[in-house]
């Protein structure tokens, strides 16, 4: 038995030989082959299993087709490779996007005549000088850029010289079709798609992640009246610049946006200082009576005065060293829709003064006209109130002196006078159809019910005639303002400014326009009612068709009585006399 | 007993080289359609790099001052006023008109329409 398995040392233990002696029927042995038998089995089983798990497997691949596409779903189409989220206008229309265009590098290693090199290429690419280049090709570096964002004819002129060692990498380049559209809003973003100003900046994030375009509350059309418009008004009246907003009163969209003069946003770097400042939400300005309409709406929400209240404007106030003087001064009392329309200043001081500053200081918070609002663009100004709240300040606040504020947050208190009464925070996006706005209730819709017949006496009757755009039902209410210079009110320097809104029996839009010292004309003085108001009236005229508002007739019934106001009563005398 | 292995052994050769055949087939198939997959991805990236520049290209032919310019050049064109706009119901039917005023039949249409 044992030199029959010992017969071969190297044979393995578990082969069991073609019986040719008598097969072992006990002992060890047999309890040995036993075991490997079954575990010979066990192998092959396992053997059997694996091939026909991969026979099956390939039977499956090969002979059905109908595993494509649960294949196609594992392999998922290329996924779009954009630096940078498109910006579009409220209607689709592309405001900014981002190419594929060619920049170049070298490795210097590899560039034989580095002189020649860099002479040729400084013809190409006037940005850089040669000397510019060559240094570049002379570092012991083995990347190079020597000029990023070629234009196709560059491309084309590099390939020309086939200079072995110069190669391009595509890259992505921020376009802006628009130009100077909308520059302001859009901004601008660096070489690197990092932004830099505008939306670019202050969704920087957002347009670095998202792979859907970022939709805008701007309106192309609409920006492109309220700029050519406020550019017509900005020449014809030689002023040192000009500022447009149109909003939606209902939701706070900001619809149109222009801050001149602008520049091309795809000229960025060389726009000078004075372009790129952001007029309409970064800079803060005394807006002078259009305050009235702010001033009007406290005294008449906190019921310290009626639209029947009257106050004595006979005489200039003289308080702490200063006098509030009417500009048309009518020397009466007069009654608080006359010292709105007649924008009268003394009127104004002494509502507020009756008010007192308090309710004042409250009210003005409430329309969000002492903090900078919440808005995406990242040029904000943050306003400049009367610190310590004096009495004189109250009453320079009431028409607008004293307190500084950006044309964002003007539109926005107006709207909130005019809608029923709801502030709806600023915003440059888009808001989803059908999404209902949250609103905070700032006024009492019977306020604003009178407010809306107040701002259409102004354009009907009073110093905002110019802003008629006939069938539109126009109101508003003109604002000039001295501008301060060295801590003193420069006369000559005026900002002159008018905020409308229409239709005044269903207010739907608020349109504002400051110029910034613009020159009188003769017939023609520098105020905001001469100045301002036109260029509102043309921009509501243009607009109109556009945001489907069809005109109406002015004098009929149902207009008249929404908007007339009532004749002051004998109360109202005695209220102002207390 | 030998013939017994022959037709085994003879049978799984059979089934390897199908297999083999089977699998080669398999693989060519799928570099295939790997290289499809590729250009389908290249096409798509191109086109869409192509929609791109058509947009910002229509963006930019579409531009309104660049539209006002020509405007101004060819059209001569001037915004719409309120005046010029009306309402169907505006307009008066002639038989009500004349049945109104007598006068109008032998008149031509009124043209007052528009407020």
């Amino acid at each position: 038995m044992s030199q029959l398995i010992g017969d071969n040392p190297c044979r393995p233990r578990h082969f069991r030989p073609a019986p040719c002696g008598p097969a072992p029927t006990e002992g060890p042995a047999k309890d040995a082959l036993e075991i490997s038998h079954t575990r010979l089995l066990i192998a092959g089983a396992l053997f059997v299993l694996a091939f026909m798990t991969i026979a099956a497997r390939l039977i499956e691949v090969g002979g059905f087709k109908s595993a494509d596409l649960h294949i196609a779903r594992l392999h998922p189409a290329a996924k779009p490779d954009i630096a940078r989220a498109d910006i579009v206008d409220r209607n689709g229309t592309l405001l900014a996007t981002t190419l594929d265009v060619p920049s170049l590098f070298a490795n210097p290693k590899q560039v034989q005549d580095k002189r020649g090199t860099a002479h040729a290429l400084a013809a190409i690419l006037p940005e850089t000088s040669e000397a510019e280049l060559y240094a570049r090709l002379t570092s012991d570096k083995s990347f190079v850029w020597l000029g990023r964002q070629l234009t196709p004819r560059q491309e084309y002129a590099v390939n020309q010289l086939g200079i072995p060692g110069l190669d391009f990498a595509t890259e992505g380049k921020r376009v802006y079709p628009k130009g100077n559209l909308a520059a302001h809003v859009v901004g601008y973003s660096g070489i690197d798609n990092n932004g830099l100003a505008g939306i670019e900046r202050g969704l920087d994030d957002t347009l670095k992640m998202q792979t859907g375009p970022v939709q805008l509350s701007i309106d192309a059309r609409l920006q492109y009246i309220l700029r050519s418009e406020t550019a017509r008004q900005m020449a014809q009246f030689e002023a040192q610049a000009a500022t447009g907003l149109i909003m939606d009163v209902h939701t706070g969209e900001v619809l149109a946006l222009v801050s001149l003069p602008d520049f091309d946003l795809n000229a960025a770097g060389s726009a000078k200082p004075e372009a790129m400042f952001d007029r309409a939400t970064l800079g803060v300005y005394e807006v002078g009576s259009i305050f009235k309409i702010f001033n009007t709406a406290m005294a008449l929400d906190a019921h310290t005065a009626t639209l029947a209240s009257r106050y004595d404007a006979t005489k200039p106030i003289e308080i702490a060293g200063f006098t509030i003087h009417d500009d048309h001064p009518l020397k009466r009392w007069l009654s608080v829709p006359e010292i709105f329309e007649y924008s009268s200043n003394i009127g104004a001081a002494k509502m507020a003064a009756e008010a007192g500053t308090e309710r004042q200081r409250d009210m003005l918070g409430r329309l969000g006209l002492l903090h900078a609002p919440s808005f995406e663009l990242p040029e904000l100004g943050v306003p400049m109130i009367p610190r310590p709240w004096l009495p004189i300040s109250t009453m320079t606040v009431a028409f607008g002196h004293g307190i500084s504020v950006s044309l964002l947050q003007v539109a926005s208190a107006t709207s909130a006078a005019i809608n029923g009464g709801m502030l709806y925070p600023p915003t440059i996006l888009k808001r989803p159809d059908g999404v209902p706005v949250q609103g905070q209730r700032v006024l009492s819709p019977q306020t604003s019910t009178d407010m809306r017949k107040l701002l259409r006496l102004v354009v009907e009757d009073g110093t905002g005639k110019y802003a008629d755009a006939p069938g539109y039902v126009v109101g508003g209410k003109t604002g000039t303002a001295e501008k301060a210079e060295n801590g003193r009110y420069a006369t000559h320097a005026l900002m002159s400014s008018f905020v409308g809104a229409f239709p005044m029996n269903d207010p739907r839009y608020v349109v504002i326009v400051m110029l910034d010292e613009p020159k009188p004309h003769p017939g023609a003085s520098a105020t905001g009612g001469m100045v301002a108001a036109p260029a509102v009236a043309r921009i509501i005229e243009r607009m109109a068709p556009i945001v489907g508002i069809q005109p109406v007739d002015e004098n009929s019934p149902e207009i008249r009585r929404s908007l007339m106001v009532g004749s002051p009563s004998p109360q109202g005398r005695k209220l102002a006399a207390n | 007993m030998i013939g017994m292995i022959r037709l085994g052994t003879v049978l799984w050769i059979v089934v390897i080289a199908a297999v083999g055949y089977a699998m080669f087939q398999v693989k060519f198939e799928v570099t295939r359609l790997d290289q499809h997959l590729g250009d389908i991805n290249r096409d798509i990236a191109a086109s869409r790099e192509a929609t791109r520049v058509l947009n910002a290209e229509w963006s930019l032919l579409s531009d309104p001052q660049r539209l006002d310019r020509l405007n101004q050049s060819y059209l001569h064109l001037t915004p719409v006023t309120g005046a010029q706009i009306g309402r169907i119901d505006q307009i008066p039917l002639r038989a009500q008109a004349v049945a109104q005023n007598p006068q109008l039949a032998s008149a031509p249409m009124p043209s007052k329409g528009a407020p």
